[in-house]
């Protein structure tokens, strides 16, 4: 089972299922059938038991001998590696390491020169960027200028045709003196004819009347 | 979060021990195991230092039960001490990386005998009906 400690300290949050978890709990009793159920000693003859001591006892002897074959191969590499880190080795890794820095040098040096290049050319973009808004906001601010004085001309213009409080008495009476009708007809041809009192003049008076 | 990787996170304890056994990595009815180094107190579901090879108990269409060892890091991790169950052992034994082991010789000289015993009887069978 896992243990309290290691599920709290565990690094991973993972849940899996075990073979266990379907099986029969440790502490329930025997079933009632399996209760006077013994279950039978294997049967091993004498003459295999003596046969299987021996080879046990001779497997056991090589097996022991050919792990201390690969742990002492293991301590002689171990030393062999330890001995290749003197002298000689650290010479040649001094070697690596000058060369290393050299072309580690090149390399910035190339990558710097890029960068500058980069830098310049990202510094123009930038400036023609803003040129360019520049210029756009001034010419929309002119544009907004002439509309502006635009509509004040025309305002100008109209004020002639203002109603004051010197030409309030002229107006009205120019008013009273020409009097216009808004009233219009309109026939079916989209004909309009102006005026509420005005004679209107049919093409053919008599199919009128008979259609009346 | 991703689970460990099957084939071993190379992390463990130096001075644990540890085991190299088989771990059942197949579903249900298709069992297939790797042989993994591991540390000796954990448990078949838990992470384990590195996969050395792979068997599959099922033969295939030409009858074989394949095996794949990783013979260089095998002999690393005997030299680290590493404990061999003996599933493993009676692989590495057929493999002839090890003598073979002594249960391999006992299953086969008992199936030999229930083979010899089985001849026998049909024998003695067709002789009582003749």
């Amino acid at each position: 089972m896992l243990s309290q400690r290691y599920l709290l300290k565990r690094g991973l949050p993972m849940y899996i299922q075990h073979a266990e978890a379907h099986r029969k709990p440790r502490w329930l009793p025997v079933a009632k059938s399996k209760i006077y159920r013994i279950p039978k000693r294997p049967v091993v003859s004498e003459d295999e038991r003596l046969e299987l001591r021996r080879i046990n006892n001779a497997y056991n002897t090589q097996m022991r001998a050919i792990r201390r074959f690969y742990v002492e191969d293991w301590v002689r590499e171990k030393s062999s590696l330890e001995s290749a880190t003197s002298e000689m080795s650290q010479r040649l890794e001094a070697d690596e390491w000058l060369k290393c820095e050299e072309l580690n040098d090149k390399w910035n040096k190339q990558i710097a020169s890029n960068r500058e290049e980069r830098r310049k050319k990202e510094l123009e973009a930038m400036e023609e960027f803003a040129l360019l808004r520049m210029e756009a906001k001034d010419k929309a601010l002119k544009e907004r200028i002439e509309r502006a004085s635009e509509k004040i001309k025309k305002e100008k213009e109209l004020s002639t045709t203002f109603v004051t409080r010197e030409n309030l008495e002229e107006t009205i009476e120019h008013v009273l003196a020409n009097p216009i009708d808004y009233n219009f007809a309109i026939d079916s041809k989209g004909n309009i004819y102006e005026g509420r009192d005005t004679e209107i003049e049919y093409e053919d008076k008599k199919k009128v009347e008979a259609a009346n | 979060m991703p689970l460990p990787p099957a084939s071993g996170t190379g992390k463990y304890y130096a001075l644990a021990a540890k085991s190299i056994r088989l771990i059942r990595q197949g579903c249900t009815n298709r069992p297939f195991f790797h042989i993994s180094v591991t540390q000796r107190k954990r448990l078949n579901s838990q992470p384990v230092i590195e996969q050395l090879g792979s068997y599959d108990p099922m033969p295939n269409i030409n009858n074989e039960k394949l095996v794949a060892l990783n013979l260089e890091r095998l002999k690393f991790w005997l030299g680290q001490g590493a404990h061999v169950t003996s599933p493993v052992a009676e692989l590495l034994g057929l493999t002839g990386f090890f003598p073979i082991h002594p249960k391999s010789y006992m299953t086969s000289w008992r199936n030999r005998q229930a083979e010899q015993d089985r001849l026998k009887s049909e024998k003695e069978a067709v002789k009582s009906t003749a």
